[in-house]
C-alpha cells in the first residue's frame, strides 16, 4: 500500500475518479452526501499541497490511522469527549463504506460540536484565568457565542458582530454587571479588555489578523515590520471606547464616544488617527463609528490577513501545528511551512462564506489528518510536514467529560458526598475543581506537560479512586459482575470504555492473566479495578492521538 | 528505552524540548547522604531563596522606614537592630536581633498600585504584556538553582493568595515542569484559624497519600502495569507529551515513597521549636520552609496575609496599625525563628530571605486611620545569603513621600536577587512569544555595594 501513493498524486486523479471512501479501505464507490461533495475539492487540494511537500522533503509518510484511532480522534476533535461504549462499538461493527463521514456529519450536528467549539472561542476570546472575576466573564459571554455556533453563524458575520457590539450596556446598579443576555456578549469582549484602546487592539490584532503587534506598544517590533506609531493607529479604532469606573476590578460601566477616531500615544503627546495595518486610511464617511471601519477592513475579502489567520488557527487545532507555527504570530521571519496550502484553505473558506463547519469538514476528511500518529519513520519528526497525526492535549473539560463518560460518572448523583465550598459558600463541583487542577494554559497544544500535582491527583485523588473502586464505581461494578470465566469480556469492557478500542492478543494475555491471578490481594475484582486505574492513568487516555 | 531515542533527524529545538521536560535519569539512592556531605561553607554549594510575600501591600512607614516625628509617623516607635545607625519598628524586636543580617531598600519606586498589576510586576518582574505569560520569580530562579537529582519539586510555594493575579503565581512559559508545589492552598479564603490539625494537614502535599483502601503493595503493583502500558505508547509516539506525562508520574511516586516527603511532617519537630515560629499558618508555613531548605529546596515562598479570617491581610485601608501590630506579631517570631534555625544548621549564608509585598502604603494616614495604596516610595528587606548586611540602601524624604536617595525599580531589584545568588540577571529564557525574555529587564541597575 505504501507503494502505491509514492505515485505522483497528479496521476492518480487524472486515472481514477477517488471517492472520499478510498481514503479509509479499499471498496467500490459509495454513496456520497451533498457535504462531503462540496468540501471534495478542497480535500483534493489539502491531499495534493501537502503529498507535494512529503515529495520535497522526501518524507515518508505514516499509514492511515485504523477504525478505532480514527473515531475516538474525531469525537474529541469534534464533538470534545471520547465515545460511549455503544457508540464505540456500533462504529467498529458498521460495515458501510462511508461509515467515517456519517460519523463526521453526526458529530458536527451534535451538542457536544456546539460545547468544545464554544468553549474554544469562549478561551480565545476571553483567555482563562484562575479567579473569579475571569470566570464570571467568561460564563457571561458563553451564551451569545454558543448561540454562534449552534447556528453556525458565519465567521466574518460573527467577527463583525463582535467588532462593531455595543459597548455602553448599563447596569442593573451597584456598578456591577448586569444579568447580560445573549445579544450583549459580545460587550463582555470589550469589559474583560478593561475598555483600553491598547487591549483591545493587541487581542483584536492576535486574534483576527494573527498579528502579535503589542511588542510594538512600547517600541519598535523587534522581529518584525511593525512601528510603535502603527500600533497606536491601529489601536485608535477603538479611541472612543472607553470607563466609567477604571478601577481595580473591571466592574465600570463601558461607554463610547462613536465619533473618536485618534487618540495620544501614552507618555507622549504624539496624536495619531486611526489607520490600518496597510497604512491606508478608512473613508470617514459620517455615521460610519472608526469600529465600523475597522469591522469592514477585517472582514473583507480582500484583506490578506483575516482568512488566512483563520483557517490557520483551526489547522492547527486540529493537526496539532499551524502552517504558520505559533498560530497567531504571522511575521516577516516566521513564514508559512507550506503556503500553497495556507493560500488554498484561505481562499476555499472565503468562497464558501466563511463556512466554520464547511473549513472542519474538509479537514478531518483529508489525507494528513487520517494519517495515524504512530510514527513509522524518523521522517515523520518535521512537523511541518504533516505526515503524522501529534499528539494532542486535551483541555482539562474535554478530559473531565472523557473519564466521566469512561466512568459512568453522573455529576448529579455525586459519587463521593460534601464538596468543598468556595468564598460565595457556593458548592465547588468535582467537575470544578477537577478544571482548576488541569488547565493547562500553555497554548501549544501538543507541547501539554504534567506536573507533579496533576499525577499526584490522578494516581490518589479521592474522585478517582471513588470512581475506580470495585465496590464503589459505577461501570466496574456493572464490569465485574462478569462471572471469573468472562475475564475476558470484562477487559474489553474496559478498554471500549476508556480507550475505544479493543485490547490487543499481547495486552489480552496479560491482563487475563492478571485478573485471574488476582493481582496482589488474591481478589478478581480489585484486580479488574487495577487495571481500570491503569487504563484511565494511561497517556493513551489522556490526549488525544 | 526505544529505538527512536537516537534520531538522527531529531532537530537541535526538538531535543531541547525533551531536555528541558525534564527527562533526566537520576539514581535513586544516596542523594542525602551526598547533601550532608556538602557543608554550607563549600562553595560549589548552590544557594537557596526563601521569599516572604506580604499579600496586600504592607506598610512602610510601619515597619522598616518609620518617621517618628513627624505628622505622617504614627504611634509607633524606633527600636535599634544589632546593627548601629539601622532602626525598625519596636513591634518587630526578634527580628531586629538580625539587623547585621539585613540590607532594608527603602527607596522602592515601582509604579503599580493597582493589587493585580503590582502583584503581576513584583512577583515576575515585568509588566503584564499582551500574550507574554511571565513567570513567576519562584520559578526563575529555582531553574536557575536547579537540582535536578532532589526527588522534592525545585519550588515550593506555601499558602498562596493567588486570587489578586493568578499568573503571578504561574511558571508561565516554562511550562509545568517548573510550576511550584502548592501546600497549604487554602483557595481564595485566607486567614482561616484552626486547631493545630489544621495546619499540619493544609500543609501537606495533596494526593500525597495513598487512598486508605489501597495497600501500597496494590499501588506498586498498578504502577507496574502502568509503567509497561506507558513504553508501547511511548515508543510509538516521541514527543514533549507522553515523556513529560511519564516523568511527572515517577517524580510523583518518587515524591512518594522516599524520605523527601517527611520533609512535611512537621510533627517530627518539637513543641519548643513549633511555638518559637508561631501556631498560625504563617509560622508554621516558615517552619516547613526552614525544613524543605534543609533538604536542598532552592526556592520556598511563604505568604503571610489575612488573620482571623481578615482576607485583607496588610492591605490596610483602614484601622492600619491595629493590624499591622497584629501581623508584626506574627511575622517577627516566625521570620526571626527562621533566621536563627538557619543559622544554627550553618545555612543563612546560602539562603537569600526576601520580603516584600506588592507596594508599600501611603504616609498620609486617611480618614479611616488607615493607609492606601503606595508605590512611590516604598521598602522591601534582603536578608541572609551572604550579602552584606546591617544597612539601609536608599532614603525617602522627611514625610515619606518621596524616594530622595538611589531609587530602586523592580528591574534594580530582580537583578539584586540574582547576582546575590551568583546568577547572571542577563540570562535569557525563550518565551512564548518566541522573544527571549532576561530574568530582569534590560537596563537593570543592581545594587552592587550589598554583594
Amino acid at each position: 500500500m505504501r507503494m502505491r501513493w509514492r505515485m505522483p498524486f497528479s496521476a492518480i486523479t487524472l486515472l481514477i475518479v477517488v471517492p472520499a471512501a478510498a481514503w479509509t479501505e479499499p471498496t467500490t464507490g459509495p454513496a456520497q452526501s451533498a457535504m462531503v461533495r462540496e468540501a471534495q475539492p478542497l480535500v483534493d487540494a489539502i491531499n495534493k499541497h501537502v503529498a507535494a511537500r512529503w515529495t520535497k522533503l522526501k518524507v515518508q509518510e505514516a499509514p492511515l490511522a485504523d477504525d478505532a484511532e480514527f473515531m475516538r480522534r474525531v469525537f474529541l476533535d469534534i464533538s470534545g469527549r471520547i465515545p460511549y461504549t455503544s457508540e464505540a462499538r456500533d462504529f467498529l461493527d458498521d460495515k458501510a463504506a462511508d461509515k467515517r463521514e456519517k460519523l463526521i456529519e453526526k458529530l458536527l450536528e451534535s451538542s457536544g460540536y456546539v460545547g468544545t467549539y464554544s468553549a474554544f472561542w469562549r478561551d480565545l476570546l476571553i483567555p482563562p484565568d484562575n479567579n473569579q472575576q475571569r470566570q464570571l466573564l467568561q460564563r457571561q459571554i458563553t451564551p451569545w457565542i454558543q448561540k454562534k455556533i449552534r447556528e453556525n453563524t458565519a465567521y466574518d458575520k460573527m467577527v463583525f458582530e463582535l467588532l462593531t457590539a455595543p459597548v455602553a450596556t448599563g447596569n442593573t446598579g451597584g456598578g456591577r454587571p448586569g444579568r447580560l443576555g445573549a445579544q450583549n456578549g459580545p460587550a463582555i469582549f470589550y469589559q474583560a479588555n478593561e475598555y483600553k484602546p491598547d487591549n483591545l487592539g493587541s487581542a483584536t490584532s492576535r486574534l483576527f489578523l494573527g498579528v502579535r503587534l503589542e511588542c510594538a506598544n512600547c517600541h519598535d517590533h523587534k522581529f518584525d515590520k511593525w512601528k510603535r506609531k502603527q500600533f497606536w493607529q491601529y489601536a485608535a479604532f477603538f479611541a472612543g471606547i472607553g470607563t466609567s469606573q477604571p478601577q481595580d476590578f473591571g466592574d465600570g460601566q463601558g461607554e463610547e464616544d462613536r465619533g473618536r477616531n485618534e487618540l495620544t500615544i501614552p507618555g507622549t503627546d504624539i496624536k495619531v488617527k486611526a489607520r490600518f495595518l496597510d497604512d491606508s486610511v478608512p473613508d470617514w464617511k459620517k455615521g460610519k463609528s472608526p469600529r465600523e471601519a475597522l469591522a469592514e477592513w477585517i472582514t473583507s475579502k480582500d484583506n490578506p490577513y483575516f482568512a488566512r489567520a483563520i483557517v490557520n488557527r483551526i489547522w492547527g487545532h486540529l493537526m496539532g501545528f499551524g502552517i504558520v507555527e505559533p498560530v497567531d504570530d504571522f511575521t516577516v521571519d516566521n513564514q508559512p511551512s507550506n503556503p500553497e496550502l495556507l493560500d488554498a484553505l484561505a481562499k476555499a473558506f472565503v468562497e464558501h462564506n466563511y463556512d466554520m463547519k464547511y473549513l472542519i469538514r474538509a479537514i478531518v476528511l483529508s489525507k494528513p489528518y487520517q494519517l495515524t500518529s504512530k510514527m513509522t519513520n524518523e521522517s515523520q519528526l518535521d512537523t511541518t510536514a504533516f505526515a503524522r497525526m501529534s499528539v494532542k492535549s486535551l483541555t482539562a473539560e474535554q478530559f473531565f467529560d472523557s473519564l466521566a463518560l469512561a466512568t459512568y460518572y453522573n455529576e448529579s448523583a455525586p459519587v463521593t458526598k460534601g464538596g468543598r465550598r468556595d468564598p460565595n459558600n457556593n458548592v465547588v463541583s468535582p467537575r470544578d475543581e477537577f478544571i482548576a487542577r488541569f488547565a493547562n494554559n500553555s497554548d501549544k497544544r501538543t507541547e501539554p506537560q504534567t506536573s507533579i500535582l496533576q499525577a499526584l491527583a490522578l494516581m490518589n485523588g479521592k474522585f478517582l479512586n471513588d470512581i475506580t473502586s470495585a465496590d464503589r464505581g459505577q461501570l466496574l461494578g456493572g464490569a465485574v459482575l462478569f462471572k471469573p470465566e468472562d475475564s475476558k469480556r470484562c477487559i474489553e469492557a474496559l478498554y471500549l470504555a476508556t480507550l475505544s478500542r479493543e485490547p490487543t492478543a499481547d495486552e489480552m494475555s496479560k491482563a487475563v492473566k492478571y485478573i485471574e491471578g488476582g493481582g496482589v490481594s488474591n481478589d478478581k475484582s480489585k484486580a479488574a479495578a487495577d487495571l481500570y486505574w491503569v487504563l484511565l492513568n494511561s497517556s493513551e487516555f489522556m490526549f488525544n492521538h | 528505552m526505544s529505538r527512536f531515542s537516537e534520531l538522527p533527524r531529531l532537530s537541535r529545538r526538538e531535543w531541547m524540548r525533551l531536555a528541558s521536560a525534564g527527562v533526566v535519569a537520576y539514581s535513586t539512592s544516596g542523594w542525602i547522604e551526598r547533601l550532608a556531605a556538602e557543608t554550607s561553607t563549600n562553595p560549589e554549594r548552590k544557594k537557596s531563596v526563601i521569599l516572604l510575600w506580604m499579600n496586600g501591600g504592607p506598610s512602610q512607614m510601619d515597619t522598616f522606614d518609620l518617621k517618628p516625628g513627624h505628622a505622617n509617623g504614627g504611634p509607633f516607635k524606633e527600636i535599634q537592630t544589632s546593627a548601629t545607625g539601622l532602626k525598625i519598628s519596636e513591634h518587630l524586636p526578634k527580628i531586629a536581633k538580625f539587623g547585621d543580617k539585613m540590607v532594608v531598600v527603602r527607596s522602592m519606586n515601582t509604579k503599580e498600585a493597582d493589587h493585580g498589576r503590582a502583584t503581576y510586576y513584583m512577583r515576575t518582574g515585568y509588566l503584564p504584556q499582551g500574550a507574554v505569560q511571565y513567570p513567576t520569580i519562584g520559578s526563575l530562579l529555582s531553574k536557575e538553582l536547579a537540582r535536578p537529582e532532589l526527588p522534592l519539586p525545585n519550588f515550593v510555594a506555601i499558602a498562596p493568595y493567588r486570587f489578586f493575579s493568578p499568573g503571578a503565581f504561574s511558571s508561565g512559559f516554562l511550562g509545568p515542569q517548573y510550576a511550584p508545589l502548592i501546600v497549604g492552598d487554602t483557595g481564595n479564603q485566607f486567614g482561616q484559624q484552626g486547631g493545630q490539625n489544621s495546619y499540619d494537614q493544609l500543609l501537606r502535599v495533596q494526593d500525597i497519600d495513598l487512598p486508605g483502601d489501597v495497600s501500597s503493595k496494590q499501588a506498586d503493583a498498578r504502577i507496574e502495569l502502568l509503567r509497561d502500558m506507558e513504553k508501547d505508547f511511548a515508543s510509538t509516539h516521541p514527543g514533549v507529551a507522553p515523556q513529560s506525562h511519564q516523568t511527572a508520574y515517577e517524580r510523583a511516586v518518587k515524591l512518594m515513597k522516599t524520605d523527601a516527603n517527611k520533609a512535611f511532617k512537621l510533627d517530627e519537630e518539637s513543641d519548643k521549636v513549633r511555638d518559637a515560629y508561631g501556631r498560625n499558618l504563617f509560622g508554621q508555613g516558615c517552619l516547613l520552609a526552614r525544613r524543605l531548605v534543609e533538604r536542598g529546596v532552592p526556592f520556598v515562598e511563604v505568604t503571610l496575609g489575612g488573620l482571623n479570617n481578615n482576607a485583607l491581610g496588610w492591605d490596610t485601608h483602614g484601622d492600619n496599625f491595629n493590624m499591622v501590630r497584629q501581623l508584626s506579631g506574627v511575622l517577627d517570631p516566625a521570620w526571626a525563628t527562621l533566621m536563627q534555625d538557619l543559622k544554627d544548621r550553618d545555612l543563612l549564608d546560602s539562603t537569600l530571605i526576601v520580603w516584600m509585598g506588592e507596594f508599600g502604603r501611603t504616609p498620609q494616614i486617611n480618614g479611616g486611620n488607615g493607609r492606601d495604596h503606595y508605590a512611590s516610595a516604598w521598602s522591601t528587606v534582603l536578608a541572609g545569603g551572604g550579602i552584606k548586611g546591617g544597612q539601609a540602601i536608599g532614603k525617602t524624604s522627611e514625610d515619606g513621600t518621596k524616594v530622595e536617595e538611589r531609587e530602586v525599580t523592580v528591574p534594580d531589584l530582580f537583578a539584586t536577587i540574582c547576582l546575590a545568588l551568583g546568577i547572571d540577571p542577563n540570562k535569557q529564557n525563550e518565551s512564548n512569544v518566541r522573544r527571549p525574555i532576561r530574568l530582569a529587564e534590560k537596563g537593570a541597575q543592581p545594587i552592587k555595594e550589598i554583594i
